[in-house]
Order: structure tokens, then sequence, then C-alpha cells
């Protein structure tokens, strides 16, 4: 360790974060490597380290003979200071070697709040921001991750975009540039063949024309890049890569345990939710392979936890006999198991007392809505007797505290849906009044309440997100009926939501508003306490950039969006026609009860959903 | 049930793990050993064990001590070697006994440090602390005005090729002294600068009479 880093962490809040040197983080021998791959997140480490998306690259990357894949997490405040004061170039916590030496930067982008972190560290890497800066084929600096579904505001950023799931196109990536590096291919060369290889991005390739009025005139594709560019999405998910040892963090992280991944995509279709769109298929692992999956975890980690991860557990066909076999194999050695994303339509307390017999953690729901009519426009088809009862079951059995999240500002609510949640509240703490076990001890109920934040792919993404004094009336109404002494609540900040939402949906004229705003300071804004939006006002305006055009906007419904040339599988027109229906009030059946022909069995060339 | 003591290491990157850390490292590691190890009863089971003499966020050390509770009624076989395989980078062990063979806890009296220090002259920073060195040492119970000298069993200072190295012997157990305290008068007396690079690494725990505690 050299002793500019050492002076730094001698200075720094949990240097820990800085230093690599974790169980299974891997070392190679730098003779053997012709693609060294850097794979940055741009938050902190505590974040990254959490992200099971990561954990895969980076352990398929580094099965490959040849590459080395390290990791580059966003340095705190603290830290950036010391590094920026003694001229420490940032580096990668393997080698510990500057990254502007790599090959490859791989940043994932997972909410639109990390984007002017992705600036700062190439910043720090002393590595120029836009694509057409950089002209040499090394370093190659690309993204990944959920944000992709819109990803124009980065555009000009990155060289190439993958879109859907890593598992396959990596290696082909990572081979391809290999060959480029041997053959001593241009970056354009190695750009044209990239675009070649499905669900690859090279934004550079897509010229983009605006109309008088901001909305997107035309896209043109060049170079041979197809139109749209289609998801790319692993086949067999029960057989795609999967890693035996994950790194074990040697300090606090925020999901500091092992995890099993039980499908992707969901049945549900709850119409705000991008990840249920763009996850689609849906696609589930055998419990058989989970067993094996997480009984190797276990082992390579000495965790004493795992948790089962998906967007809604409670959905995975085989769960009951899978929690089940690993309770039996797992109790005994005082390993937990953690159930997150249970439904409460489909609750199942034995199911749920079985997993929490190591360790008794609460229960968490997600209403979303406190009215059944905006529960149908928002297709979160959960009924308030089936939220009730399974609180009665849970309350019974002994236990008294329930987490509840709804979101505020969504299409079409009115008063009477705000007003609403306070009563389903109150109807939660008098089933407890009725069936408590154990009613002296009372009963807490906490109350997250989110903004809606309209997202690209989903079919709200023709809805408009709720001016500011807007919402902060209807935060006051929900506060003001909700004065009742068991329950808390905590209310997402509105003002870091405004601007993600003017990200979530922006063009590649806010690149420019990104590049201000992080000269301004703007640095890690999904934190609170470095988060400005006065900042981000003084960018727009600099920029002469009107942020509502973004945020409030209702688009028309045969306007090109900023995204369209970018294919999640599900087809605009299912998303039209479920944006209709939930404007009109109606519910639509999950795929259990039937396909809807969303469009996203076209990736997989057919077969069918495992629902 | 059976106490087994462990010595180890702790260096390079694993020296900024924080103690609350290095409890959470060990846990793991006896985990992926098979360690047959003893929990505690009661809502949160959690593996009873504890480190001597915990020591700064930052500090390597050539001397750790663990005590770790078993179930079995012995050492467990080969449990140096078993738990080698599976530390983290810069973790070591270096010796795995019965703790009965070793001393109480209560015993331990003193730690020995190196203290590596950029710029700064051996024999200036000696004469400081030749008189009475009164300073605020801060402690769990609030922070009180105390003389250095009865915290200090010995101190030297030689010069190195960027600096200097102290090598002391200060008070551990109840009313330990940490050595920033020695780094911090000499940065107050402008011995060494503010700004430099300071490696602190133990090299012993000693008991009453300055013997090794093992
Ligand atoms: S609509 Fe059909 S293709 Fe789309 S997710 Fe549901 S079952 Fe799968």
């Amino acid at each position: 360790m050299n002793d500019k880093l050492t002076a730094c962490l001698e200075r720094v809040r949990k240097p820990a974060r800085y230093t690599g040197g974790e169980y299974n983080s891997i070392i190679k021998d730098k003779s053997n490597i012709d693609v060294r791959f850097a794979f940055c997140f741009p938050d902190i480490y505590e974040i990254g380290m959490s992200h099971l998306g990561s954990k895969i690259l980076y352990g398929l990357l580094n099965s490959m003979d040849g590459v080395w894949c390290e990791r580059v997490y966003a340095p705190y405040t603290d830290m950036e200071e010391q590094m920026r004061q003694r001229k420490l170039g940032l580096y990668a916590l393997e080698s510990k070697d500057e990254v502007k030496d790599f090959d490859i930067l791989g940043f994932t982008l997972q909410f639109e709040l990390n984007y002017t972190g992705v600036l700062n560290m190439l910043d720090l890497a002393g590595i120029p921001f836009r694509s057409a800066d950089r002209t040499s084929l090394s370093p190659i600096v690309m993204a990944g991750g959920p944000c992709v579904y819109n990803v124009e505001p980065m555009a000009d950023f990155f060289d190439l975009i993958v879109i859907g799931e890593g598992e396959e196109v990596m290696p082909e990536l990572v081979n391809l540039y290999r060959k480029a590096k041997k053959v001593g291919w241009s970056k354009q060369e190695f750009l044209k063949n990239a675009a070649a290889i499905g669900g690859v991005y090279v934004p550079s390739f897509y010229d983009v024309e605006y109309k008088d009025d901001g909305t997107v005139k035309s896209v043109t594709a060049a170079n041979g890049a197809p139109k749209t560019v289609k998801k790319r999405v692993v086949a067999d998910f029960d057989k795609s890569y999967y890693p035996d040892r994950f790194i074990v963090p040697s300090t606090e992280i925020v999901f500091d345990r092992a995890m099993v991944e039980l499908f992707r995509g969901c049945r549900r279709g709850c119409r705000f939710c991008q990840a249920g769109y763009t996850y689609r298929p849906i696609r589930a692992k055998s419990a058989e392979t989970l067993k094996k999956q997480a009984e190797a975890l276990i082992e390579n980690t000495g965790w004493d936890e795992v948790s089962l991860t998906s967007l809604s557990s409670s959905d995975y066909p085989e769960l009951n006999d899978l929690c089940t076999s690993l309770v039996a194999e797992f109790e005994p050695r005082h390993i937990n198991l953690a159930l997150p994303s249970l439904r409460a339509d489909t609750f199942d307390i034995n199911l749920v007392e079985n997993v929490q017999k190591v360790r008794k953690s609460g229960l968490t729901f997600a209403p979303e809505a406190g009215t059944q009519r905006l529960r149908d426009v928002i297709n979160k088809n959960l009924r308030e007797e089936d939220l009730l009862n399974a609180c009665k079951v849970a309350f019974e059995s002994g236990y008294n505290s329930v987490k509840l999240y709804f979101m505020i500002g969504l299409p079409t609510e009115t008063d009477e849906d705000i007003l609403g949640i306070s009563k389903m509240v109150k109807d939660v703490i008098y089933t407890f009044r009725q069936y408590g076990k154990n009613k002296a001890r009372g009963v807490r109920v906490s109350v997250g309440v989110s903004t809606f934040i309209p997202k690209a792919q989903t079919p709200f993404q023709w809805a408009a997100q709720t001016e500011r004094e807007e919402v902060l009336r209807k935060q006051r109404l929900l506060m003001d009926s909700l004065k009742i002494k068991n329950v808390t609540y905590s209310l997402h900040n509105f003002d870091s939501g405004f601007i993600e939402a003017v990200l979530a949906r922006g063009d590649r004229k806010l690149s420019a508003v990104l590049e201000k705003v992080w000269e301004k300071g703007s640095r890690l804004d999904g934190w609170d306490e470095c988060y400005s939006l006065d900042r981000w006002m003084q960018a727009f305006e600099e920029c002469g950039i009107d942020p509502a055009f973004y945020a409030n906007r209702v688009p028309e419904k045969d306007e090109i969006l900023p995204w369209d040339h970018i294919f999640s599988g599900v087809t605009k027109s299912y998303l039209w026609s479920e944006y209709q229906n939930g404007l009109s009030g109606r519910a639509t059946p999950d795929c259990k009860a039937g396909c809807r022909g969303c469009g996203a069995l076209s990736l997989t060339g057919g077969g069918k959903c495992d629902v | 049930m059976f106490k087994m003591r462990i010595l180890f290491e702790k260096k390079d990157d694993a020296a900024y793990i924080s103690h609350l850390d290095l409890m959470k490292v060990l846990q793991r590691s006896f985990c992926r050993a098979k360690l047959p190890v003893k929990y505690s009863e009661g809502f949160n089971p959690h593996i009873c064990m504890s480190i001597l003499s915990p020591l700064s966020t930052g500090y390597r050390s050539k001397y750790e001590l663990c005590d770790l509770e078993l179930v079995s009624d012995g050492m467990p076989e080969e449990a140096e070697d078993r738990l080698n395989r599976v530390l983290p980078d810069g973790i070591r062990v270096l010796k795995a006994y019965p703790s009965a063979e070793g001393l109480a806890v209560a015993k331990i009296a003193y730690s020995a440090f190196n203290i590596e220090l950029e710029g700064g002259n051996a024999e200036d920073a000696l004469r400081i602390f030749e008189g009475d060195v009164f300073f605020e040492k801060r402690s769990k119970r609030g922070s009180k005005q105390v003389n250095m000298k009865d915290y200090i069993k010995s101190l030297s200072f030689s010069g190195t090729e960027n600096g200097m190295l102290c090598e002391c012997v200060l008070a551990a157990g109840d009313d330990p002294l940490n050595p920033s305290y020695v780094v911090g008068i000499l940065r107050e007396k402008g011995i060494v600068d503010a700004n430099s690079v300071v490696r602190y690494t133990r090299t012993a725990v000693l008991d009453c009479d300055a013997k090794l505690f093992s």
C-alpha cells in the first residue's frame, strides 16, 4: 500500500471501505492478463457491495482466463477530499492500480441519482467525460443496469451500453475487445463490431434530431447499427452462470448476506414498476438449483443468512417446498433465511414462521395506494381484506409490528385516495386491537410514503409527475389525518424524486446539465446530506432547460419517446393499452391467469413464462 | 465445553478493519473453517468469542489474541491450518492453544508498539518524554488530566531512512494508553508534521512483570 493511500486512510471514516483484501476477492497475476476490467459502481461501497448483479458479473468475468475484473466504488466525501488533496487517482480495490490504465470501465446504473457519481468517478480517474473526447481503444467506458431502458441523458458519456442481462453478452464483448487489442483495431472499428452483438447499444451511432417544441423528431442509426436495440436475456436462466462464492466484506454493508435469485421478471404488472416490465419474460430457477447455490454460498462465505431475492417472492411456484428444505438444512447451523418482497394476498403465516425460526423480523407489505379504485388504476391487485387478513393472522401468532408502503402523486389520485391511506392504517390498528395476541405490548405501524416517479418502458411512461406544491399539500393532508400514537411515518423527500423524474424520462439534451451540476458540486445525489435541489435548478437555468418539460408533461400517444430505439421486449402498444386500462380504472389479471401477450417472449424466441 | 485461544497477526489491508468488524470477520472465518463453535442462548444467538485488548482501526498487529468457546471437549484438529486457509488477506493465525494454558485476561498489563514516523529527530523526540508530560486523556468515563509518564513503561526513538521509529511499552488493561497520544504530543511539539504518515504496529501484549502474555 503506498504512502498516499495510507495517509488518506488514516483520516477518513470507515477506512475498510477503501482497502480491498476481503475474503474471496480475486487477485490475479498481471503478467497473464490481457484485459483489465474495472467494474465501477457509482455509489459508496456499502451500497455497491450489496448489489447482486455486480457479484454475478465479477465472478463471471474473473472466471475467464486472461481477464481480471476488479471493483471500484465512489469514495464518500471525506475520502474524495483526501484523494484530491493528495493527488491520489481513482484506483481499483484489488490491485490498487489506477483505473485510468484499465482497458474497460464498466459502470452499473442502478438509479438516476447516481449519474453525477459516474462523472465524478471519471474525473477522479482523470478520464474525459464524453465518448467523443476519448479517441483511443483504451479505456472503453461502458454501462449496464436498470437505467439503460432510458439512458439518453448519459448517452454522450458512454462508448457502449449493454441493454439487458449481462451473463452472455459480457464475455462476448470482452472477447471482442481482446481481439481488437490483438489486431490493433481503432476504437471506431471496435465499436462497429460491438454494435453487431445483440443487446449492445453504441449511442454515438444514433443521431437524434429534435423538433422545435423539444420533442424527438427522429432517431437515425448509422454504421450498420440496428434501428432498435433489443434487450439481451439469458434463455436458460436455470443453467445460467451463478457464482459459488461472493466476496465477504470486512466491514458493514447494507445487505450483508448470501443471496440466491428465485426468478426474473414479475407476473403482476404493476403499472408504475419499471423492473416489473423490463425484467420480463418471467424465468424461474428450479428449487434444486437454488438449494445447491445457497449451500455453496454458505459453505464458501461463512455468512449466517441467505436471502431469497426476486421482485415478489411469494410468487415463486415452489416457495413452500424450497423454504422447508432450506430451513431444515440451515436452522441447525444457525443460518437464517430472509424472505423479502412478500405479498399480503398470498401471505402464509406458516411459511413466515418457519422461515423466521432462527431470528424474528418484522412484516412488510406494500399496498401502494389507499383505495381499491386507485389500486385498480395502478394494477396493484391487492384487496384491503387480504391485507387485513394477513395482518390478523400475523397478529394472532404474536407479531405486533408491520411496515406499510404507499405512494402518493399517482395518476388520477384524489384526496379521497390519500385519506384512504389513513383509513387503511387505522383498520390495521383496529385489527390488532381485535386479534393481537399480546395486546398489552401495543402495535407499531410504520408507514413509508414515497412519491410516484413515471419511468420509461412502463405504462405510466405517458403520465406526469405531480408538481411540488400539490405533492407537499397531499403529504400534509396525509400527516394531518394520521396523527395516531402507534404510527410512525417517513416521507420520501420530494425534491430528489423530482430530479429522478427529470432524468428518468430525459433526453440527450440533459448531458450538458449533468456536466454543469457536477461542476457545481453534485456527487452522491442519492444521499440527502449531499443533495441540493438549488444546484440542479441553477444548472437547468444556465443550460436553458426547463425540467418540468421532462417531469410534468404528458407525452402524446404517437410522440417518439427518447428511448423508443431501446426495446425492452414489452411492446409500446401493449404499454399504451395498459396505460389506457389504468386511466379507466381497469385492472389487468396477472400472468398466471393467462399470457397477456406483452411481447417479452419474442426475446427468447417463444416458449412460455414460468408462472 | 472448551475454550481455545488464538494468537494471530493483522497487517496490510486488514489493519483497517475496526474492532466490531473484526469480530464478524473472525466469526465467519470460524464458520468457513467448520470449527465446532458454541452459540449463545436467547433471541439472537451469536458465536461466543472475545478479542483481548482490542486495537484502534488502522493499527497493524503482530500480536492479537482471541478466545473462542467450542462445544468440543478439546482442541479441534489442525485448527491453525483450517483457519489460515479461510482467513482474509492480512490476517494469519500464528498459534492456537487451549486458553487454560495461557494467562487469565485480567493479567494483561502492557502493550508494546512500534510507531513508524515520517520526519523528526530521535534525540529531540526523546527529550520531550524525559520529564512530565501532562495531557487530557479521554475514555468512556470522560476525560481527565494525567501525566504520560505514569502510562509509559519504556520508550525509545531511533532514526530511520525517512524519519524515526518509536518503540514503546504502554499501559494496557483497564486504563490503557493509546499510542496515538504519543504521536499527538510529537505533533503538538512540532517534532513531526501534522500531515505526515504514521504506522502503528503492536508487537506484543505483556503481563505486569512485562513478560509476554500468552
Ligand atoms: S404477458 Fe405473457 S409474455 Fe408477458 S410476462 Fe406475462 S406471461 Fe410473460
